[in-house]
Order: structure tokens, then C-alpha cells, then sequence
């Protein structure tokens, strides 16, 4: 168990040195989800009506703002799976799985590196929406925020291990990435409230761990509670859909590095 | 513990290719062993399975005393794993990677430092250390990562084509430092090559392997003299009396065999250096005269032709097309 934490631990430190040494990188991911706050966040803000509708006062762009956070922890987390193809392509792979560490600490290290890192950037969108006029009733928030955020992002790196570690090549593993991404983050009270899609569509959204982070934190950072779910349910809902995905990918990756690449 | 690494029947097939096939052999402790045999010939399998990458599909290998399928955790801890291709993380510096490698290889906090500059010192990077590796040539890399197979002092060190796409200096350069880390750390070495020069640099034995199957495994002394000749060519001028001349060569009791092309005679013997004074003796009895003469030690070139049937090659045509194929096919799955 001591072993599995220090394997764990020296895994995440080396994903998180290679991210600290790619500077562009950070800047890159941080230009769609700014894209999507400045742009469809003011396009979108005569639809202020609609968000009144279920009863939210803000700016449009407040009640968005959150829902571009979780879109930027969503990708981040969902592409940080993908250097696992580097990796095996160009023997760091087999260099871990020669070395005494068990597969599965190589997996979770990759995963809690890869939500620390989409954590960071949404901590920077964050940053970006304060600075366009976003306001913050209550500062103090911001820490369980981004613990919220930290604990879904591990949620979504497995999703993203998972695919990498199945996916033989970079194609399969960006047709994959892009099949889920997009539907989750849009099938979700992100951009519009719940009450806004037809029923059938708000049932599956309702199955959908992005829709309980979403209302979770814009009922952090707004104060407003929509839906009618309570915050403890979707602390249990995103809880739960993080220890399915963590064990998951686990096991999946365990299984599958040790099929021949 | 008798060997170092012993396999017994060891075999693996991807579908209808039998990549490994059969092969036993044993190394000693403290031995240098090397796999000689061209792409595709199954040495890169053979390493994979020794190093608990790929299960075999039939029969056994120890590694240090432990079976790589039923105790592949003790057989991780007791080797080291040079890969072929430079596995360093470029955007890390030299000392990073060592620190990297070290903690993937349990070594105890206290010692890590003191483990670090000693390999940097070995292979002579400690001035380099904290550049990223991104600025390294490609020899410095291949140091880099074999500092990394030592570190935890391993008891076997797998060396994966250690000087493939290195030129002539830096390969000699890597040859040296084996053979330091051999002398200073006292470790079994399994190496793969396709390089004549590199087995017979480095190996205390070689065994031939070709289309999966070991064709003869000796030191590589042994394998030049079983080929038993040294070859001498002579070159004479135009003489009636050459008849004469080769029967009494074929009397010399050192010739084994001798072929004749107009003036040009290739003569097999053991024992070269001798026999040439004779040459120069019935050839001045005779008076015919010789206007070049050359002793030729056999190289293992000449051994790996005699064992395989064809010379060393980059790509097999028939084989490697089913191979590629049987990994294609593996790619797409």
C-alpha cells in the first residue's frame, strides 16, 4: 500500500514536470474555453430573459461562467490521457512496466496529474471570467470549487486513460475522445438551464455526471439552486461516477498494457 | 543459482508467425551474452520475454532464479532495461531522468543522490546534467539511458541494440563504457546486435539466432576457428609450370582445401602464418614468382554466412513481410 502511494506519487511528479516544461501548451488549452466565455458568453446575453425564466437574476455570462469551467476541466482531462499513447509508442511505457511499480500506480498517477493540470486551467478561466466582469459573491468559495473540480476532472481522466490504453492509435483514440466529449458538455444545464430542453433530452442529461458538477458549482459560485437537486445529491452522484471511473480505468489499463502495443 | 538466465523451450507465436521458436539456452553469472541476428530474427521478442513484457507461449525462462510468468514483480527488481529507442523524456534534464528512473526503481531515498552522481560520473554527463535532454546528441542520450538501466544495480542488464543508428566513434565510445560498467558493477549482460563487430567487441559468447530459432551459440573465437581456415590468396605470374606447383602445395599438411581461378589461388588453411614461408619455399624451388600474397583471419561475417545460409540483412524480404503483416494485423484489432 506505502509502495502503491510512492509509485503513484513518482508517476504524477513526472507528468507534471513534462506539463510545467510545456508552457505553450498551457497557454493553447486555455484558448478555446476563452473563446467560448468571451465570445458565446456575450453573444448569448440578450437570452437573459430565458435564464430568468427558472428563476437565475445574474448576467447571462454568470450563469455560464461555470459551465465554461467544467467544459475546460471536461477537455482537459479528457485529452491528458492521450501522451499514455506517446508513452507507450516510445518506450516510457516499457520502461515502467520492466520497473518493480504496479501497473495500476501507473494509471493513477496519470490520472491525478491530469486533474491537478485540468484543475489549474480552469482556475485560470476562472481568472479570465473574474476579469470580464464576472462577479463572486462569495470569495471563500473558490476552494471548494476547485476541489470540486479536482475530484470530477479524476473522473474524466480515467475516461480518458481508459480510451488511451484500448486505442491503439491516436486516430481511434480522438475519434473516441471527440464522441463523448462534446455530447456530454452539451447535454448538460452548461449553457442553458434544464428547463429549456424537451423532456425526453433533460432525462438523459439527468444521467449525465457533467449536469450534477454544473449545478453543483453554479450554485457555488451564484448562490442559486436550480433543478431542484439538492447539493449532497450531486456531491454523491459525481462521487460515485469518480470511484467507477478511477477502478475502472485501473483495471482496464492494467489489462491492457499487458497485451503487446 | 546455476545461470544468470535460463530458458527452456521457450517459444512465442503471434497467430502463425512463430516469432520465437524453441530456443534453450542458459547465461552465466557475469557474463556477457549476445543475441546476434537481423531485424525480425526474434532477439527483440526474446528480450520482451525476459523482461516480463510479453508472456511466452510455451515453455519456461528465469531470470536471476525467478520465473518471468510466475514471479514477474522479483524479476523486475533484479533487472535493468536498456530499450532500443531512447526512452529519456526530452523536456527533462539529465538528472531528472535519472531521478525519474530511480524512484520507478525503488531505491531508497538516502541513497538516490549519491547513486545519481556516481552514474553521471560513469558515463561522463555530470557536466551536463542539468540540461534538458532535448539539447543532447544521440550518444549522449544512449548513455543516459543506459546510467538509468544501473542505477538500481541490477543483477542482469538488458541491452536492447545498444549502438544501433550511432555512428563509427560514438558506437565505439558505447562499447567502451559497457565494458567499464561490466568491469566496475560485475553484471550479467544480455545483448541483442546486429553488428558482427559489436558480438565479437563485447561478448564473451554469441548465439546466432535467425528466423526465430538459435543456430549455434559459442564464444566468437571459437566460432572463427571452428570455421577452422585462415585464408590466404596468392596471386602468381603466368608459369607453364603451375600444375606442378599447386600439387605441392595440396602436399603441404596445413592446406585444407585449395581453389584455383587462372592466376589467382585461394588457399584454406589453419595455421596461416606458417604455412606461407612454405608457399614462398616450393614457389622460389619452382621459380615461379608471387606477385601478392594475403592472410585473412575469418570474421564473423564469414561464421554468421556458414551458420544462416545468407548473409546478415537489414530486412529478410519473406519473413519480415509476415512479420510486418502479423503485426499490422495485431495494430488493427
Amino acid at each position: 500500500m506505502n509502495s502503491l502511494f510512492y509509485d503513484t506519487y513518482t508517476i504524477f511528479w513526472r507528468e507534471l514536470k513534462r506539463y510545467k516544461k510545456s508552457r505553450s501548451g498551457v497557454l493553447i488549452r486555455l484558448i478555446q474555453p476563452a473563446i467560448w466565455i468571451i465570445v458565446i458568453g456575450n453573444t448569448f446575453s440578450g437570452t437573459q430573459p430565458l435564464i430568468q425564466s427558472v428563476g437565475f437574476e445574474g448576467q447571462y455570462i454568470e450563469f455560464m461562467a461555470p459551465g465554461v469551467i467544467i467544459l475546460t476541466a471536461i477537455f482537459t482531462s479528457i485529452f491528458g490521457g492521450v501522451n499514455t499513447l506517446w508513452d507507450r509508442r516510445y518506450g516510457f511505457m516499457n520502461k515502467a512496466l520492466t520497473s518493480p511499480i504496479s501497473r495500476s500506480s501507473i494509471a493513477l498517477g496519470k490520472m491525478s496529474a491530469i486533474s491537478l493540470i485540468a484543475a489549474l486551467q480552469a482556475s485560470l478561466i476562472l481568472g479570465i471570467a473574474l476579469a470580464i466582469g464576472v462577479t463572486f459573491p462569495n470569495p471563500i468559495m473558490i476552494a471548494p470549487i476547485m476541489a470540486i473540480v479536482i475530484l470530477f476532472s479524476l473522473g474524466f481522466s480515467g475516461i480518458s486513460v481508459m480510451i488511451a490504453a484500448t486505442a491503439k492509435s491516436q486516430e481511434t483514440f480522438w475519434g473516441m475522445i471527440n464522441f463523448l466529449g462534446m455530447p456530454l458538455f452539451m447535454l448538460s444545464p452548461a449553457l442553458f438551464p434544464l428547463e429549456l430542453l424537451p423532456d425526453w433530452l433533460a432525462s438523459v442529461a439527468k444521467l449525465n455526471p457533467v449536469t450534477y458538477t454544473v449545478l453543483l458549482v453554479r450554485e457555488m459560485m451564484t448562490g442559486v439552486s436550480e433543478g431542484g437537486v439538492p447539493a449532497v445529491l450531486s456531491i454523491a452522484v459525481i462521487s460515485v461516477f469518480v470511484l467507477i471511473m478511477v477502478g475502472l480505468a485501473s483495471y482496464v489499463f492494467t489489462r491492457e498494457v499487458n497485451k503487446p502495443f | 543459482m546455476l545461470y544468470s538466465i535460463e530458458t527452456k523451450s521457450l517459444s512465442k507465436s503471434f497467430g502463425d508467425l512463430n516469432a520465437v521458436d524453441d530456443i534453450s539456452f542458459s547465461v552465466d553469472n557475469k557474463e556477457i551474452f549476445g543475441f546476434l541476428g537481423p531485424n525480425g530474427a526474434g532477439k527483440s521478442t526474446t528480450i520482451m520475454i525476459l523482461t516480463t513484457l510479453l508472456k511466452p507461449t510455451f515453455g519456461q525462462a528465469l531470470v536471476s532464479g525467478f520465473d518471468v510468468v510466475t514471479q514477474p514483480k522479483q524479476v523486475r527488481e533484479s533487472i535493468g532495461y536498456v530499450q532500443q529507442e531512447s526512452t529519456v523524456d526530452e523536456y527533462l534534464t539529465g538528472r531528472e531522468n535519472l531521478l525519474l528512473q530511480a524512484r520507478l526503481n525503488h531505491i531508497p531515498k538516502n541513497l538516490i543522490k549519491q547513486r545519481i552522481d556516481e552514474v553521471l560520473e560513469l558515463i561522463e554527463l555530470s557536466d551536463k546534467q542539468n540540461d534538458a535532454v532535448v539539447t543532447y546528441s544521440g550518444g549522449m542520450r544512449k548513455r543516459l539511458d543506459i546510467a538509468g538501466g544501473l542505477l538500481h544495480r541490477p543483477k542482469v542488464l538488458f541491452l536492447d541494440e545498444p549502438t544501433v543508428g550511432l555512428d563509427i566513434q560514438t558506437r565505439r565510445k558505447i562499447w567502451e563504457y559497457i565494458k567499464k560498467i561490466h568491469k566496475e558493477f560485475d553484471m550479467t549482460i544480455f545483448l541483442t546486435t546486429h553488428y558482427m563487430e559489436e558480438a565479437d567487441q563485447l561478448c564473451d559468447r554469441i548465439g546466432i539466432i535467425d528466423c526465430g530459432k538459435i543456430q549455434v551459440i559459442d564464444t566468437p573465437q571459437n566460432m572463427k576457428s571452428a570455421m577452422g581456415n585462415e585464408v590466404i590468396s596468392l596471386v602468381i605470374e603466368n608459369q607453364n609450370n603451375e600444375k606442378i606447383f599447386l600439387s605441392q602445395l595440396k602436399e603441404i599438411e596445413l592446406i585444407k582445401n585449395i581453389n584455383e581461378d587462372q592466376n589467382k589461388i585461394t588457399l584454406f588453411a589453419s595455421k596461416g602464418t606458417e604455412v606461407i614461408p612454405k608457399i614462398f619455399q616450393i614457389a622460389s624451388n619452382l621459380n615461379i614468382k608471387i606477385k601478392s600474397i594475403s592472410l585473412k583471419q575469418p570474421t564473423l561475417d564469414d561464421v554468421f554466412i556458414s551458420y544462416t545460409g545468407h548473409e546478415i540483412r537489414d530486412d529478410d524480404g519473406k519473413f519480415n513481410r509476415k512479420r510486418e503483416h502479423a503485426k499490422m494485423k495485431r495494430l488493427r484489432a
